[in-house]
């Protein structure tokens, strides 16, 4: 049986040294990069303003009238799941409290776009 | 024989194949080593977003007593600034919050640690820019030419102050000029009231963003042709309306008592802040007035009577003098006898809050 | 008689195939999507700036104004007065990098009559290519309009879509 010529084998080795020593710097480089851009992904990802959005113009709407216009209720329901793709639904329930007269309105507001759940329970002033 | 010069033997060929697994394993583990790492380039957006959001829709902490109400000497209680009115108003800005945000006695560490956290000393520069005023407040220190920077620009809303401010005509129809005939036909002293209702202010507007809100926002009386409100008594020696000089001995906080009829009796504190007399800063008590006076009224002082006095009058006391400084008999502002100027929501009696856009702009390397 | 030289490289092959196989499996399940570096960071910055210039517009200055000027807006179907806001907020340069933000923006409403989803065109800087990297910022809004006009006129909520990109 031949037996090997194994003369050659440490131009091998400095080889792998050279390559394995870029892998681990290209890695290194790679991540820093990935921080801020996975930030801002979040940022995009995560539907902070939207969700604000949704609960002021209930608030807005619903909250200063005590009542829920059903026009509106269904334009927001409809839409929000046609054009935004969230499952959103609320309630509105009033409270006339007698010795103070005062009133208060209670709402509930959900919101679910298959990432995000936002549940709200608001009461206004 | 055939030249086998620079193969690899079966032993290396396996050692080898362990080795790489071992690698690809170790490799794959580097994010979670390089987690404890921090490096003060590589994040600058996503902190300069930070610092955003936490000036433009958070009001700060603490929220009662506001931050912007401490002292120099009790920044250390203040934990975060924010200068949204409330949480409910992202995007509304406190005006009071922002004067106080860029006061000069911030140091940068101060800055740091309570609008920009996290532990590496980044460069910054924030800066608010009023649009329609084109004039604006900026902190820190001057942004690179040469290198880039992490940066968030957002638009928002500043609210500004309501004031009052009252003349010859508003005294004439609202009978504030003390001009009673008969044996009491002047007197030397007069009292004219501001009636300022906390909660009824608040009751009857909810929104934040356009409430008269004296616990938060100041708010300013202007008392104008002070002078034009004189005429003295037929005395026997009489006095020249152009010698009576005018000295506002005294402005005081009161609370109506439940007399009958109510009088205005309980002093809750004396009013010690400083107001403006015609173009120059007067400090209390005594001070000899010329035509104008304002009144500013700084939120804190109404914070601090909380819900114990919602309801209160600031209430100014003249004293009428002649050049010698004798007390002369003459008609002044005076609405003891009719009714305390109210300020409320109606636009004939106060300048209503007003936004104002702005841009906040945040740089961060 | 079988000459038993050449086993030790067939083995080898083999090994290194195997080897390759496993690699190009790796490589090839890998979804990799080539974007620019930094293309995220810009975006999630005009998403904000586009949201707080539709924030800004539905806040009335003062408490005396009852209509927010995008409430006015959609009711008018004023694209002009859009445009006019919209660019000056969005275009509105601090000491940051000069903007040059082009815009394309509708409303969208569920039609009184038969239930369909319609949207109405308020007003473009540039019209749509398609090439554009565009980001998507919306704000509800109330308004007592005919939707369509052929409906009563009623509260109505409507959804302003408004896509902004870079040039």
């Amino acid at each position: 049986m031949a037996r090997l010529n194994d003369d050659a084998q440490w131009i091998v080795l400095m080889g792998f040294l050279v390559s394995f020593s870029l892998f681990f710097l290209a890695l290194i480089i790679n991540q820093s990069t990935i921080v801020g851009q996975s930030t801002s992904e979040s940022v995009i990802e995560f539907p902070k303003s939207d969700v604000r959005d949704i609960s002021h113009v209930i608030k807005e709407h619903a909250g200063n009238n005590g009542e829920i216009d059903d026009r509106v209720y269904h334009d927001i329901i409809n839409l929000s799941i046609k054009r935004k793709g969230a499952v959103v639904n609320y309630t509105l329930n009033t409270l006339h409290y007698q010795p103070f007269d005062y009133t208060h309105n209670y709402s509930l507001i959900h919101y679910n776009n298959g990432v995000t759940i936002y549940n709200e329970n608001w009461t206004s002033q | 024989m055939p030249d086998d010069r620079g193969t690899l033997s079966i032993d290396f060929l396996v050692g080898f194949t362990i080795f790489m697994l071992a690698f690809i394993w170790v490799a794959a583990m580097i994010p979670g080593v390089l987690l404890g790492m921090q490096s003060s380039t590589i994040d600058t957006e996503a902190v300069a977003y930070r610092t955003g959001v936490i000036l433009t829709e958070d009001p700060g902490w603490p929220s009662s007593p506001p931050w912007e109400f401490k002292s120099d000497l009790q920044k250390y209680d203040i934990s975060r600034f924010g200068l949204a009115l409330s949480k409910d108003t992202p995007n509304i800005l406190s005006r009071e919050k922002i004067n106080r945000f860029f006061c000069s006695s911030f140091t940068p560490e101060d800055y740091h640690v309570r609008a920009i956290f996290g532990e590496i000393p980044y460069h910054m520069n924030i800066s608010i820019t009023e649009l329609n005023a084109g004039i604006g407040n900026s902190t820190g220190e001057i942004i690179p030419m040469d290198y880039s920077y992490g940066y968030i620009r957002r638009l928002a809303m500043i609210k500004g102050s309501s004031n009052a401010t009252l003349n010859r005509s508003y005294y004439a129809a609202h009978r504030f000029n003390y001009t009673k005939t008969g044996p009491d036909f002047n007197v030397t002293r007069h009292e004219f009231s501001i009636l300022i209702n906390t909660t009824k202010l608040q009751g009857q507007m909810k929104n934040p963003a356009y409430q008269i809100n004296p616990t938060r926002d100041r708010i300013m009386v202007n008392l104008t042709d002070l002078r034009a409100t004189i005429f003295p008594a037929p005395a026997a020696t009489p006095v020249d309306p152009d010698d009576v000089r005018i000295r506002l001995s005294n402005v005081k906080i009161m609370k109506l008592e439940n007399t009958i009829p109510p009088s205005l009796s309980t002093v809750i504190a004396d009013y010690d802040k400083a107001y403006i007399n015609g173009g120059s800063s007067c400090a209390p008590p005594a001070c000899i007035v010329e035509d104008n006076v304002s009144l500013v009224m700084e939120p804190s002082v109404f914070d601090l009577m909380g819900g114990t006095y919602s309801t209160v009058y600031i209430n100014l006391t003249f004293d009428m003098e002649d050049i010698a400084g004798n007390p002369v008999k003459s008609s002044f502002l005076n609405n003891s006898c009719s009714r305390p100027f109210d300020y409320n929501y109606n636009p004939a009696n106060v300048t209503q809050p007003q936004l104002s856009e702005a841009i906040v702009e945040v740089a961060i390397w | 008689m079988v000459n038993s030289g050449g086993q030790l490289y067939t083995i080898e092959g083999v090994a290194a195939g195997l080897i390759i196989l496993v690699t190009a499996y790796l490589v090839l399940n890998t979804t990799t999507v080539y974007t620019a570096g930094d293309s995220h960071i810009s975006d999630m910055q005009l998403e904000i700036l586009g949201s707080d210039a539709l924030k800004m517009m539905d806040t009335p200055l003062n408490s005396s104004v009852t209509e927010s000027p995008l409430q006015q807006i959609v009711r008018n179907d004023d694209g002009f007065l859009f445009r006019e806001m919209f660019m000056r907020y969005t275009n509105v340069s601090g000491f940051g990098p000069k903007h040059d933000i082009q815009f394309s923006a509708s409303y969208t409403y569920e039609s009184a009559t038969d239930a369909s989803i319609n949207s109405v065109p308020l007003n473009a800087s540039r019209n749509l290519t398609g090439g554009e990297h565009a980001v998507r910022v919306t704000k509800w809004v109330i308004v007592n309009k005919k939707l369509p006009s052929s409906a009563p006129s009623e509260d109505r909520a409507v959804l302003v879509e408004v896509l902004l990109w870079r040039d």
